[in-house]
């Protein structure tokens, strides 16, 4: 690159990593003070704020474990997910290769799959706990995970994925000898590990943060996930300014950690698509 | 990929690390939570106070309430054997002395074993 280009892509660059910057910062005050407010017992009505945390300590997190039945809620809200999250990749990925076949009726199929995306879950949410009642699935962790054990988006992520995969090796597979089940698992699947990671992280996030819908299924307290937890502990605590936010620290972390150790496939996974020819 | 790999993988050592962490910490607690508290209570100059009454309360959702008493003995030595709690207040009453100031004693997990530190002290003397 020549010296002149250098010197007028210097401050472009700049420019462009300050606006990264103030962007970021944004983004992440928040978190910052539901941190901040965690480990301190401070009102964060108190004026003017305090940017640095005053005599920090971590005995919100151990009064948010032992004021409610935490580690039951926590319970309940990792075996959901689990379920969601196997439900998706498993589910997702056979409606996805299905997809990318041929057969009478595809396209209809696609253009009811894209117009099903514009109802808001609101919308069916009364049918939806018809079927899981008429199941017997309510108040039961199957029940919990049930709307979320297949996502049209997740869907079309693995269509895209399986798309990119040349037909040529899934034709060689076949001739091969290898079944059609044998082909998603042994040469699609391996080969769209950014959709399964995009798969794992949203239908775990979407799982873990769902409200509505335990709040509609669940009858039995000890059944309740994170998020109806922190509104139960939210009615029943007084002055929690502290133990709040400890909870809500309590209940993104894992999100957080899935997102973290993933990301890099995610980000991919929902690229792929998007530069695919 | 081969064992060794995904044996070091981010999936397998971060939710291994979280369970080894948690383990450990479980350990801990197994052998540190039989709801010990012990102090001493003294008074304003400083000398041991026997037979105060030493109150425990232990937290509610919101309050505290009384759940157990001990007595000091003649070094101002007093002890509960049975806490249960992750957060509680001691207070000593004593004849003459009236009552200390209440302490509040913040725990790292229910019914762990304490030894304060600081004793109890009242506002008179002897």
């Amino acid at each position: 690159m020549a010296e002149s280009t250098i010197r007028r892509a210097t401050p472009l660059l700049a420019l462009r990593h300050l606006a990264l910057v103030v962007v970021s910062f944004v983004m992440l005050v928040p978190f910052y003070w539901v941190l901040k407010t965690a480990i301190t017992n401070e009102n964060i009505y108190a004026y003017p704020p305090g940017i640095l945390p005053r005599e920090p300590h971590l005995y919100n997190f151990v009064d948010v474990w032992y004021l409610i039945p935490f580690p039951r809620y926590l319970a309940n809200s990792i075996i959901v997910s689990t379920i969601a999250v196997i439900g998706n990749v498993v589910f997702n990925a056979l409606a996805g290769y299905a997809l990318t076949r041929d057969f009478p009726g595809r396209r209809a199929v696609l253009a009811l799959f894209l117009s099903c995306m514009l109802i808001p879950f609101q919308a069916a949410i009364i049918p939806a706990y018809l079927v899981t009642a008429k199941m017997g699935l309510l108040n039961t962790y199957f029940g919990l995970a049930f709307p979320l054990l297949s996502t049209i988006v997740c869907i079309f992520v693995f269509k895209a994925a399986f798309e990119a995969v040349p037909r040529s090796l899934i034709d060689a597979a076949r001739i091969d000898g290898l079944s059609e089940w044998r082909i998603i698992v042994r040469v699609l699947l391996p080969l769209s590990k950014p959709a399964i990671a995009t798969n794992v992280i949203l239908s775990f996030i979407w799982s873990w943060n769902n409200f509505l819908w335990p709040l509609l299924i669940t009858r039995d307290p000890l059944m309740q996930t994170l998020p109806l937890g922190l509104a139960r502990f939210l009615s029943y605590m007084e002055d929690t300014t502290g133990a709040l936010y400890a909870f809500a620290v309590m209940v993104l972390v894992p999100s957080i950690l899935v997102f973290l150790m993933a990301q890099k496939e995610f980000i991919r996974g929902l690229t792929s698509g998007a530069t695919k020819g | 990929m081969s064992v060794r790999r995904q044996l070091v993988s981010r999936w397998v050592i971060v939710p291994g690390g979280i369970a080894v962490v948690t383990l450990v910490w479980l350990a801990y607690v197994a052998a540190h939570d039989h709801g010990v508290v012990e102090g001493r209570v003294v008074d304003r100059s400083g000398r041991p106070v026997g037979g105060a009454s030493v109150m425990l309360f232990e937290r509610g959702f919101v309050t505290h309430q009384e759940r157990g008493r001990a007595t000091s003995d003649a070094d101002g030595a007093f002890r509960f054997t049975d806490n249960r709690s992750h957060s509680i207040q001691l207070e000593a009453e004593a004849p003459g002395l009236g009552r200390s100031e209440r302490r509040v004693v913040r725990l790292w997990f229910a019914a762990q074993d304490v030894k304060l530190v600081e004793p109890l002290r009242f506002a008179t003397s002897k």
